[in-house]
């Protein structure tokens, strides 16, 4: 007989509506980690899952939450995908003095007491994106995002970047959530040929404008695949692969990757049930499953303290993740992590072309990060070379 | 920093809080450090050797602040202020306002509200300074539009020349002698001794 205590873990994600892809990741995310922690041995608890899925429907959030932690056995969520619905929970975590461990990739500009940011801020994304991109393209850029607060500030920053950078921006669309009509961007993209385009669109916007960026690239081999590459701070494994060849050549930087070979990413794939890798695991997963482990980590020390306890604990330690041991940040409680860039196959895979090496403090206001990429790379290395040594 | 696309910081900073000690204040004083700012928490006023000049920007609280917490004159304050407000009575907000708070806060303060609040202060306080010395050269070139009329007058007897050819000649002068138009007036003014010129402004 189980003689552990039970913990409630609270998972609230939108696994159908325009975000449904990431949301689906989160979940199965954070439901293979409740599973890790519960075949582990020796913990004096096990956790069960809460669920509840708010349909991508921003205003079921609070609602959701607060039936969630009524009861008073709920005192963790993992869960919220866009900062918009964090933004509508966060009343109710401090009202109740709950936590939401929020597992993905954000703008940053904001750091509250009762959320911890499971994911990468602008610091940790879009800067190390484009250190790497502009010396490697050019600095002429294309801003494209969905538009609400994430593809707004994420191009916000890469403007302010690019411009500091001595570069230029050549345009900035934005596209309603959910929206697929892209041609006149493509035509405008076509038209202004930019070195690269920065795509901070989610879900099917996404996904339309790569395979007409593919088409367009069929049609102009000026726009083959990896000459004017796409950029994304948000792309994950498991939408590549569904619109495969379409992402080919592009380019993401997570805080994760499925291909990483590292002996935490061997023992965390060996780890899940097949149908989760037959999806493919991106960040999203991974940020969500390790957010488990935090918070079990959390408990396993606190016990079946307060919620902002538990997090206390966890913050003293390092705790070990598919991403190796992961630090919350005690003043600011995002982690500190690393950016990896890879680039997308015709197969729908991510071959990793730059793998970070050292965790990046998290600044999610971006108050000490340096926002303008010097131009090394590309004085010391001629982008057309005449001549070849032989 | 004009420009809408800007990342502001904050870093090194300096804010008074000029409220007392409350977990209101040890809210401000997390968010502060969050973003970079060392922040000073002092009630009611400033101790001896503290000078208002050694903070780029001002907390105070329009629930129990008075006048004489404030070394200059209502809406005159010489860095970005925030108002913080627990009490919505008109009273204690038209006092606020009185003192031109260039943002504010509402108490309780939790996680959140600094950032924005700094960020709208100190783009309020800048387009106050810019307002406050656009007015000043206003105020200043209507005052010596007398003495303006005076010396083109004068040119137009000593030099017999129409209106506007005294005036471009004043002008003239006012460019190659590197001064603005309203000093060379002056000058023309005190030269002829009809008139000592009006200093105004």
């Amino acid at each position: 007989m189980d003689t552990r205590t039970v913990v409630q873990v609270g998972v609230l994600f939108s696994r159908s509506g325009p975000y449904a892809d990431l949301g689906e990741q989160g979940y199965a995310g954070t439901m293979a980690g409740i599973a890790a922690v519960n075949a582990r041995t020796g913990l004096p608890f096990r956790l069960e899952a809460s669920v509840a899925d708010p349909k991508g429907n921003t205003d079921r959030y609070a609602a959701l939450a607060a039936e969630l932690v009524s009861g008073g056995e709920v005192r963790h969520i993992v869960g919220c995908t866009t900062s918009w619905s964090r933004k509508e929970v966060i009343p109710v975590l401090e009202k109740t003095r709950a936590l939401l461990w929020y597992p993905c990739v954000y703008e940053g500009f904001e750091a509250n007491e009762n959320v911890v940011y499971v994911g990468a801020c602008a610091n940790q994304h879009i800067l190390p994106l484009l250190e790497f991109a502009l010396p490697a393209f050019g600095r002429r850029g294309f801003l494209l995002g969905s538009n609400y607060i994430w593809g707004w500030e994420t191009c916000r920053i890469a403007r302010d970047v690019i411009l500091r950078s001595g570069g230029e921006v050549l345009g900035e669309r934005h596209v309603p959530l959910g929206d697929a009509d892209i041609d006149r961007i493509i035509d405008e993209i076509h038209r202004k040929k930019p070195d690269f385009i920065l795509n901070s669109l989610i879900g099917p916007s996404s996904y339309a404008f790569l395979r007409a960026y593919r088409a367009l690239g069929e049609r102009d081999g000026d726009f083959a695949p990896g000459r004017r590459p796409v950029l994304s701070c948000n792309l994950g494994e498991n939408e590549i692969v569904k619109i495969m060849p379409a992402a080919e050549g592009h380019y993401t930087t997570a805080t994760y990757f499925e291909t990483l070979e590292t002996q935490e990413n061997a023992r965390f794939l060996a780890g899940l049930p097949e149908d989760a890798r037959a999806a493919g695991i991106s960040a999203f997963f991974a940020q969500a499953y390790s957010a488990v482990l935090l918070i079990a980590a959390g408990i396993e020390v606190a016990g079946e303290a307060a919620a902002l306890d538990v997090l206390e604990a966890v913050k003293a330690r390092a705790v070990e993740t598919p991403f190796g041991p992961l630090r919350i940040d005690p003043a600011n409680n995002h982690i500190h992590v690393v950016a990896h860039v890879a680039r997308a196959t015709a197969g729908g895979r991510y071959d990793i072309v730059r793998q970070g090496r050292d965790a990046i403090a998290p600044d999610p206001f971006l108050i000490r990060s340096a926002l303008a990429v010097p131009a090394i790379e590309t004085a010391t290395t001629p982008s057309r070379p005449q001549l070849r040594l032989v | 920093m004009n420009n809408g696309f800007m990342t502001p910081s904050f870093e090194g900073l300096r804010a008074l809080i000029l409220h007392r000690q409350h977990a209101n204040t040890e809210a401000l004083e997390r968010q502060f450090a969050r973003i970079g700012v060392s922040a000073v928490t002092v009630w009611p006023e400033l101790a001896a050797e503290q000078s208002f000049q050694d903070f780029d920007v001002l907390m105070f609280d329009a629930d129990m602040g008075y006048d004489e917490q404030f070394p200059w004159s209502a809406g005159e304050a010489p860095i970005p202020t925030i108002a913080l407000i627990g009490s919505e009575a008109p009273g204690r907000i038209t006092w606020a306002v009185s003192h031109g708070a260039d943002a504010q806060l509402l108490k309780p303060i939790g996680s959140s509200g600094v950032y924005s609040a700094l960020v709208i202060a100190t783009h309020a306080f800048k387009r106050r300074k810019s307002l406050s010395s656009e007015v000043a050269t206003l105020s200043e070139r209507l005052a010596n539009r007398e003495n303006l009329a005076e010396a083109t007058a004068i040119l137009m007897v000593r030099e017999r020349l129409p209106a506007n050819a005294a005036y471009a000649l004043l002008r003239r002068r006012a460019m190659d002698e590197r001064r603005t138009i309203d000093e060379v007036a002056q000058i023309i003014l005190e030269k002829t001794g009809l008139n000592e010129g009006k200093r105004r402004g």
